[in-house]
């Protein structure tokens, strides 16, 4: 789809609002026009050079009232063109949004957030401003072309030559539309470096702190301000010799149409009323000749936006941008569709089979996991750092896209991944959950009515019922951004109860233990089985949650090493053993040592 | 909304401006000639007309500003040449002028960028934890753009346009005194309106600006955290919220436009009563042989050209409502004092340091009590295990070592000086911390080390790293010290981060370390070969090392015990080891049950 395709179909979807701005857009530039005929006019009276139709006060009269129209019309153009702007942005945002949440949730943005939100936020209002130029564009053609009508219709000759300049200066601004483009494109990813600096530096505010490094992050951030400004000063400097450019063409067009003019104007046959509207309309001119340039460098700065956005969608195709879909911007906001879930579906058996994948670049991954799950078990995955545990969870939920492998619930194979593992078929804890700036209510609940759950007992089973009521204002306590305002146990917790209220088939927790202390651990473990017909999949080097299993997953190099139940996995791997001991060495010497003697002794 | 007043604009003026005060003056220089060439283009056009009118109508006239010339068409000629040439003069003469606004305007502003960034990261942590990463970005980049939009267009199109328009004005004066007069009046009176409409638009840009910042803060946390909207199934709630904020900001952006609509209309208001009044003043006039006709498209030119700085003055009210509401959001944010101030430099002393909480009470907020009379010492060179469940306090101890929060109650003394007379700086850098949430930056591995400090040679981060026994770690990295790390540390594992943030504390040599959880994400072989590096770490300083395992304690001389707030037990590790009824050892029990089941 190129580029022009875009804005054709962004314009599609609100042609009305389009239309209507581009009619005020187009009189408003008309009414812009009338005053120079009605100079024209007062001139000829003067001078006797015409027919006198109007006298004095009727000129005046007329100029009053279009100067009447051209406020009319700008106060209908600014608000349509408001309207239809950030509605065809609006589409565009919601599109893009859509399609990065329904993308596998675990790969990375190819940006950080902060440059995502540049790409979000400025290149999404640079296209949006585009439409303005392509309003002003077609107002500026239609009335340049009644400017013209007139010019030509009083001296032809005089006309045809005042216009030639326009012709070079649309050569001009054809030659240099790449350095106009490359000096953008600089621009754009300098200031998209310093965005993202931003967000980073006080997202990591608290390290930076502790660290006692404000100084250097300051210079760093100074020094990509700096690189930033000279990016800016080149772009806009360039921007500036080709607006100069314009305006030199047509001082040189009204030098010609003084030198043509001087002896018709001596003979009468050019009026000095005439000579008054050529001045005026060749500066009209010049606008619109600054404009059509400038919309056709623009369109190319477009380009580059439109690519930058596009960027953002990891090599789906660009139409995705600008589907038509509906936007809500009457404040009828969407609804969100209940799911529940079918008696056939319930889970029996979750059966993996030769599911791989690889991480680009790399060569770590999980490679041909083979796996069953039975209703109402618990199936623990340990193993090293690196083995692969939480690629092989993200990896059946579809959050990574496997490379090769079969997954089947209940013996159906399931086609679409990402679409199947959502509740209430699974649940997802990861190990560092995310939460949003919004109250604790809301993190749990995200979007399921709180009449159709039941919050206080996916507290209890997430064992948060005692923080609960140790926070300000209990379901209602605003988390904070990321929820920072939580302790890294309770955000955990918060994300098992989100688990818990979506009643799902099948829960999935990564390791837990990082934000967990022992007891509490056991304690959710324990009250996750008291849940009727539980059935979970966790990653865990803990021995409560070791123990417990009905089977053991142990990886190695993102393979299974081996799988079975603790007492024969300890008896003959040797992987286990190591982990287990290497794990708990240090508390079974503290236990056996001499120190401590009275209280080891079971 | 603070809508800012004349000072306030001043005093940024003064404060970020001055220093460029040579390059505002050549800027000056530059402006004044572009203004003037744009005088004296009318006066060659009436030059031209009634030479040409004359000519034809062999008429004498007077008040012109040159003698009427004899060869009319070779004169005509000239005219029409000098009208080119001093048009593409202006027109130079313009461009240089950009140059030199523009570059004051981001040389100051970038100055006014990196002062807030300072002013902010140096706010207390309270700050920071109402406010994400995006919001930040709104207001240490995006409302200080505006402001440089102030800066350079101010001086470039803003006072240039009033020059202009006094300069039209005396011209106008020179021809006629009474219509130089009107001119005035009307210049005054045009001014005074666009002002007027100015202050009532404010307010609107205010509003669509943060609906904007909500917007935007929004979008960065849902970006960064799409693998938990996916798995639990809240896309379309996700998408919910998202077209919420969209319909609250196009209501903000449409009100704002109809305060834009207003600025325009009464800019066109204007301009007509200009040309109606030159028309009718020229009209008089004429009648009574006082002046030419090429005097009265003299008028006409000059109430023309009167235009565009109307014009272009009500866009840069635009640019200053935005900037003025950017200036406000600034101040705003200049004004927030931190709660820490700075201690007048009381040193703490070389080596390793003793840790003393002496009666410490604290609570985040008026209501919560997070620490409760908490009372301890430990001895230089000691190591202690604090253990207690989560959100009993630990964090918060650690938290009140670096001085992110000052207690309510009681005092923190390292080294014998409370933290409150130390300068922060050398404070924070003779305590370390490595936590379990590594944050890290977008850089190489060396600027993630050392915080962009280029005073740090290679030598000595390649000695910290190899102290730390994190050799070949390093050596295994493809482009080592230049390997780059990505966004949020993507591409690195959590023991990786890990190990960077030893290295980190490595590199400052402090007297005292902790160890918040360090190792808990850690799978135990990674775990084990990082026990070397925090045998280093810990070599001859004192540390904290705060857990929820057992396991990580086990180096420590001493073991404190607290919950809800308080100390429940603090004594040296074998004591409470040995007391059966000790909290410590019951936790061990407990941990003993699973080791032995």
């Amino acid at each position: 789809m190129k580029d022009w395709q875009i804005v054709l179909q962004l314009i599609r979807f609100r042609p009305g609002l389009f239309g209507i701005t581009i009619l005020f857009a187009t009189l408003g530039q008309l009414a812009q026009q009338a005053p120079a005929l009605v100079t024209r006019e007062f001139f000829n009276v003067l001078t006797d050079s015409a027919p006198v139709r109007f006298d004095l006060w009727a000129l005046v009269a007329l100029l009053a009232a279009s100067g009447l129209a051209e406020i009319v019309v700008r106060f209908g153009v600014s608000w349509t063109r408001a309207t239809f702007q950030f509605t065809v942005m609006a589409l565009m945002r919601l599109n893009v949004f859509r399609h990065v949440l329904n993308q596998p949730g675990a790969r990375p943005m190819p940006t950080s957030p902060g440059e995502s939100i540049s790409r979000f936020g400025g290149d999404l209002d640079e296209i949006g401003m585009f439409f303005r130029l392509l309003e002003m564009l077609v107002g500026h053609w239609i009335a340049s072309l009644v400017a013209v009508y007139i010019m030509v219709s009083i001296n032809p000759l005089i006309a045809v030559v005042a216009f030639t300049p326009l012709l070079l200066v649309a050569l001009i601004a054809n030659l240099t539309h790449q350095r106009v483009q490359h000096y953008r494109r600089v621009r754009r990813r300098a200031a998209a470096r310093v965005v993202g600096f931003v967000a980073e530096t006080f997202g990591a505010a608290q390290s930076v702190k502790v660290a006692g490094r404000e100084e250097p992050v300051i210079r760093e951030f100074q020094r990509l301000n700096e690189v930033r400004r000279v990016a800016a000063l080149k772009d806009r400097v360039f921007e500036e010799v080709q607006r100069s450019t314009y305006y030199n063409a047509v001082n040189i067009g009204t030098g010609i149409v003084l030198i043509l003019s001087a002896s018709a104007m001596r003979d009468g046959s050019f009026t000095l009323g005439d000579f008054a509207l050529f001045v005026f309309y060749l500066e009209r001119m010049t606008q619109f000749m600054r404009m059509f340039g400038f919309s056709l460098s623009r369109y190319k700065q477009i380009g580059i936006s439109i690519d930058r956005v596009e960027w953002l969608l990891g090599g789906a195709p660009r139409q995705i941008m600008v589907e038509h879909n509906p936007v809500w911007l009457d404040g009828n906001l969407p609804g969100i569709p209940k799911v529940s879930i079918g008696d056939d579906d319930r889970l029996h058996t979750l059966e993996i089979e030769g599911l791989s994948y690889q991480h680009p670049g790399s060569q770590n991954g999980i490679d041909n996991i083979n796996l069953r799950l039975e209703r109402g078990t618990f199936t623990v995955v340990t193993g090293r750092i690196g083995a692969g545990k939480t690629t092989l969870l993200r990896t059946l939920q579809g959050l990574l896209p496997p490379d090769r492998g079969e997954i089947r619930w209940n013996g159906a194979p399931v086609e679409h991944l990402a679409e199947f593992f959502v509740p209430p078929h699974t649940a997802y804890t990861p190990q560092v959950p995310r939460l949003f700036s919004d109250p604790l209510r809301d993190n749990i609940l995200m979007g399921i009515p709180e009449k159709d759950a039941d919050v206080p007992e996916a507290i209890r089973s997430a064992v948060m019922e005692r923080d609960l009521k140790e926070l300000d204002e209990g379901l209602d306590t605003l988390v904070g951004p990321r929820g920072v305002r939580l302790s890294g146990g309770q955000m955990q917790r918060t994300a098992a109860s989100r688990m818990f209220v979506r009643e799902p088939e099948l829960l999935i927790f990564d390791d837990l233990s990082s934000a967990l202390d022992v007891e509490t651990e056991q304690r959710l473990w324990n009250r996750v089985f008291a849940r009727d017909g539980a059935t979970c999949l966790a990653v865990s080097h803990r021995k409560a949650a070791l123990r417990r299993a009905d089977q053991i997953i142990v990886m190695k190099d993102g393979r299974i090493h081996a799988q079975g139940r603790l007492d024969d996995l300890l008896q003959h791997c040797s992987e286990m053993q190591r982990l287990w001991e290497g794990h708990f060495s240090e508390e079974a010497r503290n236990g056996n040592g001499a120190t401590l003697q009275p209280a080891a002794t079971p | 909304m603070i809508v800012p007043r004349l000072e306030q604009y001043r005093h940024v003026l003064r404060e970020y401006m001055f220093p460029w005060r040579n390059r505002v003056l050549l800027l000056a220089l530059m402006l004044f000639t572009s203004i003037g060439l744009q005088l004296v283009n009318p006066q060659i056009l009436r030059l031209f007309i009634d030479t040409a009118i004359d000519s034809g109508n062999n008429l004498t006239t007077g008040g012109t500003l040159w003698p009427v010339p004899d060869n009319t068409m070779h004169e005509l000629l000239m005219v029409a040449l000098l009208f080119i040439a001093v048009a593409i003069l202006q027109q130079l003469v313009a461009v240089g002028a950009v140059y030199f606004g523009e570059d004051v305007g981001w040389k100051a502003t970038n100055k006014l960028r990196s002062d807030l960034a300072d002013h902010c990261l140096r706010l207390d942590m309270s700050f920071h934890h109402q406010r994400t990463p995006g919001e930040m970005i709104e207001r240490v980049d995006s409302d200080v753009t505006q402001i440089a939009n102030f800066f350079s267009q101010f001086v470039v199109i803003i006072l240039a346009n009033i020059l202009l328009l006094a300069g039209v004005v005396a011209m106008i004066f020179r021809e006629n005194t009474i219509t130089g007069v009107i001119m005035a009046v009307y210049a005054l009176f045009t001014l005074w309106a666009l002002n007027a409409v100015r202050s009532l638009a404010i307010p609107a840009w205010g509003s669509a600006r943060e609906a904007s910042a909500s917007f935007y803060g929004f979008l960065e946390e849902q970006l960064s955290g799409t693998e938990d909207t996916r798995a639990s199934g809240a896309v379309p709630w996700t998408l919910r919220n998202f077209a919420r904020l969209m319909y609250f900001r196009l209501r903000s952006e449409q009100k704002a436009s109809v305060m834009n609509a207003a600025i325009f209309g009464v800019v066109a208001f204007c301009a007509i009563l200009g040309l109606g009044i030159s028309l009718v003043a020229g009209y008089l006039l004429y009648q009574q042989g006082l002046i030419t006709l090429g005097t009265i498209f003299l008028f006409v030119t000059y109430t023309h050209i009167l235009v565009r700085p109307m014009r272009e003055l009500t866009m840069q009210v635009q640019e200053l409502q935005k900037a003025g509401a950017g200036i406000g959001r600034v101040i705003e944010l200049l004004n927030i004092k931190t709660k820490i101030e700075d201690g007048r430099g009381v040193p703490v002393p070389p080596g390793p340091l003793d840790v003393e909480f002496a009666d410490v009470t604290f609570a985040y907020n008026d209501r919560e009590v997070v620490l409760q009379d908490v009372d301890f010492h430990l001895e230089p060179g000691k190591v202690l295990g604090l253990l207690g469940r989560t959100g009993s306090g630990k964090t918060t101890i650690s938290r009140l070592l670096f001085r992110l929060y000052d207690p309510v109650e009681g005092s923190v003394r390292l080294g014998g000086t409370d933290l409150r007379e130390a300068s922060l700086q050398q404070l924070r850098q003779r305590v370390g911390i490595v936590t379990q949430d590594v944050q890290l930056f977008r850089a190489s591995v060396r600027d993630n080390l050392t915080f962009f400090d280029d005073s740090i040679p290679d030598e000595r981060i390649h000695e910290a790293i190899h102290d730390l026994g994190l050799g070949p770690w390093l050596a295994q990295l493809p482009e080592g010290l230049d390997t780059r790390i990505e966004s949020g540390g993507r591409g690195l594992s959590a023991g990786e981060a890990q190990l960077l943030a030893f290295t980190r504390v490595f590199l400052k040599d402090p007297g005292l370390v902790i160890l918040d959880e360090a190792s808990s994400r850690l799978d135990p072989l990674t775990e084990h070969r990082i026990e070397r590096a925090i045998d280093k770490l810990l070599h001859r300083r004192s540390g904290i090392i705060v857990a929820h395992r057992l396991a990580t304690v086990q180096r420590s001389d001493e073991i404190m015990v607290i919950d809800k707030g308080c100390i429940i037990e603090h004594d040296s590790r074998a004591r409470l080891a040995a007391d059966p009824d000790s909290r410590f050892s019951h936790l061990l029990r407990t941990g003993l049950e699973e080791a032995l089941a």
